[in-house]
């Protein structure tokens, strides 16, 4: 085919509509927005590409080069998903895109030319039809954008000084703390998609509790003072980012407890500091991405991953810490990369022997894999007990 | 009463009565011409030239639109699905028989027959909302009534009027170098032929490396005369010069430059590839093919020089420019970038032409695609119509 300018972005638009809808679709049954933004950013790149690369390059067009073009635009979506850091996730966004170009490849060479008589001859221009397509493409794109501007959940501003808790939210809502915002005796999170930022917790029996609710987001909180938990997470979705909490004291408190989520995709920890505590943080039964904390001064393990967890640590600090740094535990699956055991402790009073002082240890059927470690200065540096594996790997990741 | 004429019922007439049929039935077109069967000339021309295979490829057939194409058929008579992955990369080409068949089969099912006048159109006249078609009734078999001469069972005219017509000629003849014409020697490349034992072949297109291959083939000695070298192209024309993109920059060109454009793009040209290379490579180190300016003392000369070119060859086109003044440059018929006749085609009537003497509209109209593209601006035409 040899494409007009405005036939190939007549033929983009309207191959496009298809997947779009499908996408507006998908993002109702998901409670996501992640595919209506993949597709607007589909439509972006190859609108681009179409104007600027693909049409002064390709007089002609054949239709097999529709793989190779597929795939630069493919790259170059990879590239903004992940250098923009969105949050799709890579498997299904893959599938929607793969979806997408069968789709527009089968209408470009099958569907048009069926339904628009000159559809060859006119470089792939569709007339009325392209331009109601892309007054269609415009609507879904505009609608999409509105409701998710009406769904934005009301931003509830929680002023300076001390509120007294324990503070229940039952409604999707973003609490923004002012600097100096304090709430005493715990935070519970009792709804989807609430969001905590800029909030300081102090005392309570968990610091944030959040339990049976999906899609909660904590930013930059800092919990102090809990007897048990710093943050406490029970079957619910969540990302954590930028906390830190301070478990000094709490006999039998930990950092971050994430357990029993398994089903509810990929939580994150990131970007946390956490002192003292018998666990720094600690997942079971769960899929957790543990990523650039800093855990010190822990009693029992630094960061934990058990009871059939599947979990990756990667570029955590941990320091000073009583026992084990990192640990995997109870059948779980770890991938530990490039992360930093410094001054691991052994925990003598124990008597235990799982408890000498190990930078990184696997127990009970568990298996480790091991890229880019730093073990530095622990009584034993990695090891397994109890049928587990210890693996270096050289592919980090799932 | 059809109010739409197709004159010509050749691939290119055959090809339009497949677009109108989208719109119109059969009883509503009349199809002139001279064979019931659409291919029946350019199956003689394939056959003389021993072509197995079409330069087309799986749009090049006669169906209105250019999904389904050959090879989608191709897939399921051969029950493979490699003609359908040779298309995705431009490298199916349907065989001769699987076009023929494919004609056939569109004849059968369009309802052709029920459409075709056998008639020769004589005339095309124009007249207030429409066209004036002439033609020369069959001559009666009964015998004269008595008081009345024998010029009574004379072949009598017979005039219609239509208000669409299109005009579907076919090619106005073989053209033979005035040089060779009354050479005994010299056949034309689509007239029935064998091979002698040496063989010159004038011309450089496709028809001529198609006789290169079949006389080395047969076991001749192979001259080859051209003006210049061909060039090595996959279809007919640029693929470009197939849709608007290439289309927008020819119908703004004036009249001189583009009959420059024309003869650039209509000079011989076949399909680059070792099936045409490797056997002609090998003859030549045999020295059983060579290249020279000149015929010169082979004991046949095998014409493969095309057809006679512009609309003075063809009688009924001549007649039409003759009578009403119409526009032409170096032998071309000027036509609008839709395929119409300007100042012959406006809201309530239209005039069309397909085929190779719409080459000033599209520069591959000799093709199965150039009669789509003058099919589908006709059926336009007729669909905007205000009287219809």
């Amino acid at each position: 085919m040899s494409y007009t300018l405005r036939g190939r972005v007549e033929t983009r638009v309207a191959a496009l509509l298809v997947v779009l809808l499908a996408a507006c679709a998908l993002a109702g049954a998901l409670h996501r927005w992640w595919p209506v933004e993949l597709v607007a950013l589909m439509a972006g790149v190859g609108l681009f590409l179409d104007l600027e690369v693909w049409h002064r390059l390709l007089p002609y067009q054949p239709a097999w080069a529709t793989v190779p073009l597929g795939a630069v635009e493919l790259a170059a979506l990879v590239a903004i998903v992940y250098g923009f850091g969105l949050h799709a996730p890579l498997v299904p966004s893959l599938g929607l895109f793969g979806a997408g170009w069968l789709v527009s490849f089968v209408l470009a060479q099958a569907g048009f030319p069926l339904l628009r008589l000159g559809y060859a001859e006119d470089g792939g221009e569709l007339g009325r039809i392209g331009a109601a397509a892309a007054g269609a493409v415009l609507l879904a794109l505009i609608g999409s954008a509105a409701t998710w501007y009406v769904r934005l959940p009301p931003v509830v501003t929680l002023s300076a000084g001390v509120h007294k808790g324990p503070l229940v939210i039952r409604q999707r809502e973003i609490l923004q703390g002012k600097p100096g915002a304090v709430v005493r005796g715990g935070i519970v999170v009792a709804h989807d998609d609430v969001q905590i930022r800029n909030v300081t917790v102090l005392g309570g029996t968990n610091g944030i509790t959040v339990d049976g609710v999906d899609g909660t987001v904590l930013d930059n909180v800092t919990v102090e003072g809990a007897k048990l938990d710093g943050i406490h997470v029970r079957a619910a979705g969540i990302v954590v980012r930028d906390c830190t909490i301070d478990m000094l004291g709490a006999r039998f408190g930990q950092g971050i407890d994430i357990s029993f989520n398994m089903d509810m995709g990929m939580s994150v920890v990131e970007g946390c500091t956490i002192v003292g505590g018998m666990q720094g943080i600690t997942t079971h039964s769960s899929m957790t991405e543990i990523m650039r904390n800093r855990v010190s001064r822990t009693r029992r393990q630094a960061i934990d991953v058990d009871e059939m967890s599947m979990g990756t640590a990667s570029h955590n600090v941990i320091r000073n810490a009583v026992g084990v740094g990192l640990y995997c535990n109870d059948r779980s699956m770890c991938m530990f990369d490039h992360n930093t055991v410094v001054g691991t402790r052994p925990d003598r009073s124990s008597g235990l022997r799982t408890k000498r002082g190990f930078g990184v240890l696997a127990s009970f059927q568990s298996e480790a894999d091991l890229w880019q470690n730093r073990l530095v200065a622990n009584p034993v540096a990695a090891g397994t007990v109890l049928n587990s594996t210890l693996e270096t790997t050289r592919r980090p990741g799932w | 009463m059809p109010q739409v004429a197709v004159v010509g019922s050749g691939l290119a007439g055959f090809t339009a009565y497949q677009t109108l049929r989208r719109a119109l039935a059969p009883g509503d077109i009349a199809v002139f011409g001279t064979d019931a069967d659409p291919a029946a000339a350019w199956r003689v021309r394939a056959a003389a030239i021993g072509q197995r295979e079409m330069r087309s490829e799986s749009d090049g057939h006669c169906l209105p639109t250019s999904f389904p194409g050959l090879a989608i058929s191709s897939v399921r008579r051969r029950r493979s699905p490699r003609p359908l992955l040779d298309s995705l990369l431009d490298r199916y080409h349907p065989t001769v028989d699987e076009f023929l068949a494919h004609v056939e089969r569109l004849r059968e099912r369009s309802g052709w027959d029920e459409s075709l006048v056998l008639r020769t159109v004589e005339r095309v006249r124009a007249t207030d909302g429409g066209f004036e078609l002439e033609w020369l009734e069959a001559p009666s078999a009964e015998p004269p009534a008595p008081g009345r001469n024998s010029r009574a069972r004379l072949r009598r005219t017979r005039r219609e009027r239509f208000a669409h017509v299109l005009l579907a000629p076919g090619h106005p003849g073989l053209n033979v170098p005035d040089e060779l014409r009354d050479d005994p020697r010299a056949v034309h490349s689509y007239e029935p032929h064998d091979y002698a034992a040496t063989v010159t072949v004038v011309g450089a297109g496709l028809a001529a490396a198609t006789e290169w291959l079949n006389a080395l083939a047969a076991g001749a000695e192979v001259v080859s005369v051209r003006r210049r070298e061909p060039t090595r192209r996959p279809l007919n024309v640029p693929r470009q010069y197939f849709s608007r993109r290439g289309l927008a920059g020819f119908h703004c060109l004036g009249p001189h430059e583009r009959v420059e454009r024309l003869g650039a793009l209509t000079a011989p040209s076949y399909p680059p590839g070792t099936q045409w290379d490797e056997p002609l490579e090998r003859a030549a180190r045999e020295g059983r093919f060579r290249v020279e300016q000149t015929v010169n003392g082979s004991a046949q000369v095998i014409c493969a020089t095309g057809f006679r070119r512009g609309f003075r060859h063809d009688r009924l086109l001549a007649r039409l420019v003759a009578e009403h003044g119409l526009e032409t440059t170096e032998g071309w018929l000027v036509l609008n970038p839709d395929s119409t006749v300007p100042g012959l085609s406006d809201a309530t009537r239209t005039l069309a032409v397909a085929g190779a003497p719409a080459q000033w509209a599209f520069p591959a109209a000799d093709s199965l695609a150039g009669a789509r593209y003058a099919a589908h601006g006709f059926l336009r035409r007729i669909e905007t119509c205000r009287t219809r």
